[in-house]
Formats: C-alpha cells, structure tokens, sequence
C-alpha cells in the first residue's frame, strides 16, 4: 500500500488504484466468502446440503489452501506485474462501472452466501423434473434393494429402494404383504394433487444442481389439510393398487400412520 | 520468502487485515442462522441453492486450476512444458490434447490453466486445442465413464474418440486464422503481454512501464509473491464468471422444465438434440456427468447419451460464462456451434450405426 501512497497525487496512478481495487480484491473478496462458507458448511457437517460426500475431503482441502491464498493476498498487496497496459485499459467511464458491478456482486454474493441459512432443495425445484424419471442407477440400486428384501426387513427399505423395486416390477402380488416405513418430504402428485402424494427425496450424483426427485406415491384423500408440501413426513402403510383414476403410478400407499418428522442431517441420497 | 528488507513494514499490516477480514466473514456465516426466518419465496431459495451448490462444485477445482497455472508460470523454468512437445504443428496439438492425463482438473479449472499455458509460450489455437480436449482426455473422466457404461453401445469409445478429435479438429481451424490474437479478449491478451515481460527472468520490471518506478526499482519479486499475485489476478477474472455462470445454471434449472427434455427420448435424433440442450443446462462436470447420465440410460438412446458425453464435457451455460473471460463471444460462438455439430454427427453415428 505504502507504494501507491506516495504516488497518489499523479492522477494515472489513482486511476490505477481504483482499476487495482476493481481487478483485484472482487477475486478476492468472493474467493474469501466462498472459502469461508465451504468452511463452515464442512465444520458444522452441511456441506451434504450442496455436494456428494465423495468431494468433501477435496473440497474441504482446497478451501483451506484457498484461504491460505486470501490471506497471503493481504500480505503481499504488490501493484507489481501484470496490471492491464493501455492497450487493453478501458476507459475511465467502463472502469467507475466495473468498479460498481464488482462492488454490487461482492455485496450480493456476500449476503446470500454468508448469510443466508444453508438450505436443501425444495419442491419447487421437484416439480421441475419428473419425479422418478432418472437419478437411480437401475442395477446397483435394486441389487441392494433385493438384498434388503432377502433379510425379510421391509422397513429398513428406503425411499429410493422402494423406488428402485417399483421400477422393475409393479405387479400389486408382490408387494401384498409388505409395509413400507419410509421418510421423505411432501410433494404433490401432479396428475392428482388432491388424493396422491410423494414421499419424496433428491438423488444427487454431484451437486444439488444435478438432483433428481424420487418418490413412493401415498394415497391420501384430503392430505392438504395436515400436511404442507415440503413437510418432512414419516409414512408407515402397505401397499395397494392405486385406487386414484389420474395418477400414473400402479401402486400407492396406503398410509397406517404419517408422523411429522426433522428434516434429516443428509436430506439427499446417492 | 519475502526478500524485501525495506516494505517489510507492510506485511504485519496486511496479515492482521487479512486475518481479521476472514474472522469476521466466519463470525457473521456462524452467527446468521439465528435469523433463519428469511422465508424467500421457493423458487428464490432453489436458485439460490443450486446457484451456491455449482460454485462450492466448481470452487475448489478452480483453485486448483489456477495453483497448477501458477506452477506452470512461476516454477517451472520458462518452454519448460513446450520444450517436450513435437515441432510439428498437427503432432504438437495432437501431444497437447493429451496434456489433460497430467493435470486431472475439472473443466472449470482448465480455463484458468489454459490462460497460464498461453502465457507460457502456447499459441492461441494450441491453448484452444487443450481447453477443449482436456475435459474428456483425462484419467478421471474416462475412468468414471468406465464405471458407469463399460464398453457397452461404444458410448465410452465414442466420447474418447470424439473428444480427440474435435479438439484437433477446431484446433486445427483455428490455427488457419490469419490473427489468432484477435480470438481473446482484449484485456486477457493485453494481460498475457505483460508477465512475459516483468515475470520470469526479473528484468521486465521496467518492461511494465510506469509501474517500474519508485523505491522497489530492481526488485525482483519472489516466486511467492508472484505466486500470491497470480491467484490474485486469476480469481479477479474468473471468480465472477464463475458466481454468474453459476447463477444463470441455477435459473435455467428453476425455470425450464426437464421433463420437456425427457419426452423426447426415444427418438434417434431428437435424443441426440435433447441430451445437448439438457447437457448445456445442467453444466454437471465431466468428471461425474457420467454417473449422472446414466440414470437417464433407459429414457434416452446410447447416442444421445454419447452426445451428451462429449458436448457437455466442453461446453454449457458456466463453461461459457468461464471462457469468455480469455475469449471474444464471436469466437465461442464459433466453438460452441463446431462443438455442437461434432458431438451431434458423433450421436447420430451411435444411433444409426452401431
């Protein structure tokens, strides 16, 4: 810093400060927020609201070795090599704007990343994507299904190996004497919102923004009432031939009990 | 490592403003959630979480991107990288698109390393050539496209051959352009110019012109410091392509529906057509976009599932915002639409032929 103080009165020098601020420390600056976040996220166990658990070693690593940088930015604030030269400078007008533009996404990205409360998807994003039209890797998925099922322990099924039988076989005999137990957020049947819902999860392979929604469809007249979408429910029931006429799915729940539950920890599954 | 006696005043300064700005940052994230009733509307609230989740994604492989650039810059001795490479120019782009099996960086951090390369002595087409190639051409993403698809229906044959091929092929195009300099931005090639001159061999302080004065005249920075700069410089550009990038991904996903995409899977070309377009918003690394495809395998036809391989590899919405950080947007709109044109005739090959 001590540097461009004293050759503050030249005036191309404050241009070169103001462009130095500019060019500079919003690398840093969002560099700084999102290493912090992914910190915190890793620290407080919610970096599973974003990424699949195979990244966070890496991801965490590269943050602290990112923050190692930031602060090292700090240290050695030289205006040395490779400021832009005129022939690429851009004029005092496009500089005052890039200036503010950085200004604004540094602000922004500020407030949404620091301080908003982390956050899982939520049915809005569902509802965008089929539900059940991709996400399950067919034959791993129903291998472990098939193997939970040998052990005779239905309950221990979850939604996304409920989700994996259903898809290689709908045939209401085989799934006559069996409960399901299974967690996952509301969401509505789009055919018939009224009757049908899903007991539905996220199956991300790397991001949230590659999530796909699953789901076990539960018929339920009038659910409106007590539940809200997005609710994080417990369903317990069997198995019936979907009695709703505009449904696609064959087979519902028939719900025995549908108890309130916390969102989990690890809202996705992989 | 910080050589200079007579600035060593600043440092304590700039470390404790350094430390107290991070403590604060983690302050305000561990103290936010007791305001947890923001109540943002849903869709709101998704964007903001795909946004965050593609730059928490992306973040990491961009740092290591740029620490790799800076290796490539700073450390290693200058040509040390073009010294190794045939004279030839096809065989030379041939060895460079090969380069991605020594640095396994996602797509997201190849940018950054393709601007170290230009500044390392790469032409401009040469640099294209492993930008392009590197996504697809290297350990990681051919080792998880194994796991997923095997060599079944030649999607993993597919995506190898047509990586290499496309990123010869426009690298090639390319390199027939009369001024290759006028493809990148003008600030980036300007930037290019300037380390070449002040960077490694410590004369070129003066060589930057009237930043060369004052009492640090003749000081050679050090390779830390130069290090430290070039993260500096790096995250500049690249990190707001990467939170708007990310954001333009996020809205795209709340707001154009998937399962328009997904209605049209069965058809051989319309699969192929589908999977680009659902390739291009999903902007999902290479590295993984594998296992995410393949959940998709018994909707869409192998060969849109080979397109989706090999154009979504190198190109979507955050790629783009990355590249036109280096890139003039005629030029990526020139690449995008060569990308596009070989990935489909490589999808309906799959389809119709094999």
């Amino acid at each position: 810093m001590s540097r461009e103080n004293t050759s503050l009165p030249d005036p191309s020098r404050r241009d070169t400060v103001s462009g130095y601020l500019a060019e500079r420390w919003r690398g840093i600056g969002l560099s700084l927020v999102i290493v912090v976040a992914t910190i915190w996220l890793g620290v407080t166990g919610q970096l599973g609201l974003y990424i699949h658990p195979r990244y966070f070693v890496f991801t965490t690593i590269m943050a602290v070795l990112g923050l190692a940088f930031v602060v090292a930015s700090f240290v050695y604030r030289s205006p040395a090599a490779g400021q832009p030269e005129p022939a690429g400078r851009p004029s005092a007008g496009r500089r005052t704007l890039m200036l503010g533009g950085s200004a604004l996404l540094l602000a922004i990205a500020a407030v949404t990343v620091l301080a908003l409360p982390p956050a899982t998807l939520t049915s809005a994003t569902a509802t965008q994507r089929e539900v059940n039209s991709g996400g399950l890797d067919s034959e791993a998925a129903s291998s472990d299904a098939a193997a939970l099922v040998g052990t005779g322990d239905y309950e221990r099924l979850s939604v996304k190996e409920w989700v994996s039988l259903l898809a290689q076989s709908e045939d209401p005999a085989l799934y006559a004497d069996k409960t399901a137990k299974i967690t996952g957020f509301v969401l509505p049947d789009s055919a018939d919102p009224e009757n049908i819902f899903y007991v539905a999860r996220f199956v991300v392979t790397c991001c949230a923004v590659d999530a796909q929604p699953i789901g076990v469809a539960v018929y339920q007249p009038g659910w409106q009432a007590d539940y809200d979408t997005d609710d994080w429910v417990q369903v317990t029931g069997a198995f019936v031939s979907n009695p709703s006429a505009r449904s696609a799915d064959t087979l519902a729940v028939l719900p025995a009990t549908i108890e309130p539950v916390d969102q989990p920890s690890d809202p996705y599954v992989y | 490592m910080h050589s200079d006696r007579g600035t060593s005043r600043r440092v304590p300064t700039g470390l404790i403003l350094g430390v107290v700005l991070v403590a604060l940052a983690f302050t305000v994230r561990a103290l936010s959630p007791a305001f947890a009733g923001w109540g943002l509307p849903d869709r709101a609230q998704d964007t903001i979480t795909l946004a965050l989740s593609v730059i928490i994604e992306s973040a990491p492989f961009v740092f290591l991107g740029i620490l790799l650039s800076t290796v490539v810059q700073v450390w290693l001795p200058h040509g040390f990288l073009t010294r190794f490479l045939p004279r030839q120019p096809v065989l030379r782009r041939a060895s460079i698109s090969l380069l991605g099996m020594f640095f396994p960086v996602c797509e997201c951090g190849n940018v950054p390393l393709a601007r170290g390369f230009m500044v390392g002595g790469f032409t401009v087409p040469e640099s294209i050539t492993f930008l392009l190639a590197a996504p697809i051409l290297n350990p990681v993403t051919i080792i998880t496209t194994h796991q997923a698809f095997g060599f079944s229906d030649g999607i993993l044959i597919t995506r190898i051959v047509a990586g290499f091929v496309i990123a010869n092929v426009i690298g090639w195009l390319f390199s027939r352009h009369p001024d290759p300099d006028s493809l990148l931005t003008r600030t980036f090639s300007a930037s290019c110019a300037v380390p070449e001159a002040t960077g490694r061999d410590g004369a070129g302080e003066d060589g930057a012109g009237h930043e060369g004065h004052g009492h640090t005249h003749g000081r050679r920075p050090g390779r830390i410091e130069r290090s430290v700069d070039l993260f500096t410089r790096e995250t500049a550009v690249i990190m707001p392509a990467l939170f708007l990038g990310s954001l333009v991904a996020a809205l795209t996903q709340v707001f154009v529906p998937r399962s328009v995409l997904l209605a049209l899977g069965s058809n051989p070309v319309w699969s192929v057509l589908a999977m680009m377009a659902l390739a291009f918003i999903v902007a999902v690394c290479s590295n993984v976009d594998a296992f995410f495809v393949l959940s998709f395998g018994s909707t869409f036809m192998p060969g849109g599932i080979a397109s989706f391989l090999t154009f979504g590899a190198i190109i979507d919405v955050k790629m783009l915002a990355l590249m036109r950080t280096t890139f003039t947007t005629r030029t990526l709109v020139q690449i995008t639409a060569l990308v596009a044109l070989m990935s489909a005739a490589a999808g309906l090959l799959v389809n119709y032929v094999a």
